[in-house]
C-alpha cells in the first residue's frame, strides 16, 4: 500500500496548483482517517495523506459543490466511489464537468473485504495502483441458494438487531432526498423496536435503491448491528441489469430505467403477462 | 374455513370499469377482494403494496390498462417497471412473490376480470395465511 | 480559499463514548461522519450520534438563563439566576426539610460534574435523593 500512497501523493502535488482543492483522505488525531480538502495554500498537509480505510467521499464533493458551485475540484475515487459519482451526476446532485477524477485501484485484499466485482475506476483518466480482478460475491451467491423459508428466517434474525439508526441511509451516496419516505409515519412506523415484520424500513430502502446502488458497502460498514445489507441491494442490481440492461455507474449517458418508458424488448424480460 | 383477505388496486379507466362490466353481466366471482380505485396503476408505489401486506393482506392485486392503452399515456409503463422488481424483492425476503399479482384488464374485459379474481383467490387460499408466515 | 475538514470528537449523548467526525465547511457545521477506526464505535453511530450536529446552531438553543416572571420566561443574568436558585433552595430546605429536595443528573455530564452534583446534594442540601436520567 505504501507505493500506492507515494504515487498518489505525487499525483496530487501535480494537480494541486491547478484546482481549488483535492478531496482525499487525511490522517487526523489518533491516526484516524477522514475526508479532507487539500488546498495548494497548505500543501504540507499532504504528508498526512491516507488511502485506507475507505470513507464516503462522494458526499463530500456534493457538500462542497453546493456551497461553491463554481469551484474546480479534484477527487480521489475508488471504483465504487466513481460509480457513486456517476449516479449522483445523473440525478443532478454533483457537476462532474469541473471535477478531475483521480482513480485509485483497490488491492486484492480490499476487493475481498468488499466482495467487489469491479474494484477499479473506469472513467478516471489517471488510475493509481495496479488494477486487480474482481472477486466472486460468495455471500450473495450463497444467499440465493436458500429456500423461501430460510430466506425469511435469515432476515427475521438479521433485522431483529436493527436499531433504526438511519446510518445506512445517511451514509449512502445515493440518498439525497430532502423529504425522505423513511421518515414518513405512513410508511415506516416509529417507536417499534425490534422492528415489526415485514420490515418496512428495509424493504422500502431496497426498492429505492433500484438502479442506484453502486455496491460501495458503506451501509454495511456503518451498520452498528452488522446486518449484511448489501445482499439485497446487489441482488436487485443483478435483476435491474437482466431486465433493463442497466448497470449502475457504468455509462454517464444512460438514463436510469425507472424514469423512462419501456424500451423495445424490455417488457418480455419483466415476466409480466401478455 | 380460512378466507384470505385480498386488496385489489384497480385503475379508474380500465380495470375498475372492467369490474363494472363484470357486475353488469351478473358474473359470479370470489368475494375476497376489496377494491381500491386509483387514477392509474402507475400510482401504486412499492410503499403502498408493502404497507398493504404489513396491515395483514394475504394477497395484493394491481390491475391496470393494457400497455399502450393507458389513459395517461405511459403510466402503466411505470407499473411494468416497478412491480417486477418488487416481486423479486419479496422473494429475497422470504415472502412468496405469487402473493403480488399484476395484470392488465380493459374496461370491456368483464369475463377476464372475474376469471383473474377467482384464480388468484384460489391460489392465495391454498397458501398459509400471511400473518402466520410472518410470526 | 475553500476550507473543508473533519473534526474528531466524542458524541455528547450517552455514556458509551462513540467517536464521530464533525464535518466543517468554511467554519460552518454541516454534518456528521462516523469514525471507522475508533475502537468504541468502529464506524457505527446511533440515531442520536448521527444528529449530534443538529443542536449546535439550533434556533431554540438556550443562550442565557431564563427566569419565569408573570408566567413568561424572561432573559436573565447568571448572577440573577444563581441568586434565585440559592435563595429558593435554602428556603425550601428550611421550610420542608432537606429530603423535600431531589437532584436529577445526566449521563451527558462528565464524571467530575456528577461527583460535584452528588456532593452538593449530600453535603450541602443534606439529602440522599440523587439520581440520573439513565436510570429511568
Amino acid at each position: 500500500m505504501t507505493d500506492r500512497l507515494t504515487e498518489l501523493r505525487e499525483e496530487i502535488y501535480k494537480i494541486l496548483p491547478e484546482v481549488d482543492g483535492v478531496i482525499a483522505l487525511k490522517k487526523g488525531p489518533s491516526a484516524i482517517v477522514a475526508p479532507y480538502l487539500f488546498v495548494k495554500e497548505a500543501a504540507d498537509d499532504l504528508q498526512k495523506l491516507a488511502v485506507w480505510p475507505k470513507e464516503p467521499v462522494p458526499d463530500t464533493l456534493k457538500i462542497i459543490q453546493r456551497a461553491h458551485p463554481e469551484a474546480r475540484l479534484a477527487i480521489v475515487v475508488r471504483g465504487c466511489e466513481e460509480r457513486g459519482l456517476v449516479e449522483m451526476f445523473k440525478h443532478s446532485q454533483v457537476d462532474l464537468d469541473k471535477v478531475t477524477l483521480i482513480g485509485l485501484a483497490c488491492t486484492a485484499e480490499e476487493a475481498d473485504i468488499c466482495r467487489c466485482t469491479k474494484p477499479a475506476p473506469t472513467h478516471a483518466k489517471i488510475v493509481i495502483g495496479e488494477r486487480v480482478e474482481g472477486t466472486v460475491d460468495r455471500l450473495t451467491d450463497d444467499f440465493t441458494a436458500k429456500s423461501l423459508e430460510e430466506k425469511l428466517a435469515f432476515w427475521k434474525q438479521e433485522y431483529s438487531h436493527c436499531i433504526k439508526c438511519y446510518g445506512c441511509r445517511n451514509i449512502c451516496p445515493q440518498c439525497f432526498c430532502n423529504v425522505c419516505t423513511l421518515e414518513d409515519e405512513k410508511w415506516v412506523e416509529t417507536g417499534r423496536l425490534p422492528l415489526p415484520q415485514p420490515s418496512m424500513y428495509h424493504l422500502i430502502r431496497s426498492m429505492h435503491m433500484t438502479a442506484k446502488c453502486v455496491a460501495c458497502r458503506e451501509c454495511e460498514e456503518t451498520c452498528p448491528a452488522g446486518i449484511p445489507l448489501s445482499i439485497q441491494f446487489r441482488l436487485i442490481a443483478r435483476d435491474v441489469k437482466q431486465m433493463y440492461g442497466y448497470e449502475t455507474g457504468e455509462n454517464l449517458d444512460q438514463q436510469p430505467p425507472q424514469l423512462l418508458v419501456l424500451e423495445e424488448g424490455e417488457y418480455e424480460r419483466t415476466g409480466l403477462p401478455h | 374455513m380460512y378466507e384470505p383477505k385480498i386488496i385489489g388496486f384497480l385503475c379508474n379507466w380500465c380495470s375498475y370499469r372492467g369490474a363494472d362490466t363484470a357486475g353488469m353481466a351478473r358474473l359470479k366471482y370470489a368475494t375476497n377482494v376489496k377494491v381500491v380505485r386509483v387514477p392509474c396503476s402507475g400510482r401504486i408505489s412499492p410503499e403502498l403494496v408493502l404497507r398493504t401486506f404489513r396491515e395483514g393482506a394475504d394477497g395484493v392485486m394491481v390491475l391496470g390498462c393494457h400497455i399502450g392503452d393507458c389513459h395517461y399515456g405511459t403510466g402503466n409503463h411505470r407499473t411494468a417497471k416497478r412491480m417486477p422488481i418488487l416481486k423479486k424483492l419479496l422473494e429475497y425476503n422470504g415472502i412468496d412473490p405469487e402473493r403480488l399479482y399484476i395484470n392488465w384488464v380493459s374496461a370491456a374485459e368483464g369475463e377476464k376480470f372475474a376469471t383473474v379474481i377467482d384464480e388468484f383467490t384460489d391460489k392465495i387460499r391454498a397458501m398459509t395465511p400471511f400473518e402466520e408466515v410472518m410470526k | 480559499m475553500i476550507n473543508y475538514h473533519n473534526v474528531l470528537t466524542t458524541c455528547p449523548y450517552c455514556g458509551t463514548g462513540c467517536a464521530l467526525h464533525l464535518q466543517v465547511l468554511d467554519d460552518q457545521l454541516v454534518g456528521v461522519l462516523p469514525a471507522k477506526e475508533h475502537v468504541i464505535a468502529q464506524g457505527g453511530l446511533c440515531i442520536k450520534g448521527w444528529n449530534a450536529h443538529a443542536f449546535v446552531n439550533h434556533k431554540d438553543r438556550l443562550k442565557t438563563p431564563l427566569i419565569k416572571k408573570n408566567g413568561i420566561f424572561m432573559e436573565a443574568t447568571w448572577d440573577e439566576a444563581l441568586d434565585l436558585i440559592a435563595s429558593r433552595l435554602a428556603a425550601i430546605k428550611a421550610e420542608s426539610g432537606p429530603d423535600s429536595v431531589a437532584v436529577l443528573s445526566s449521563a451527558k455530564c462528565t464524571n467530575e460534574e456528577n461527583y460535584l452534583l452528588q456532593k452538593f446534594t449530600r453535603a450541602v442540601i443534606g439529602t440522599n435523593n440523587v439520581d440520573h436520567c439513565a436510570r429511568l
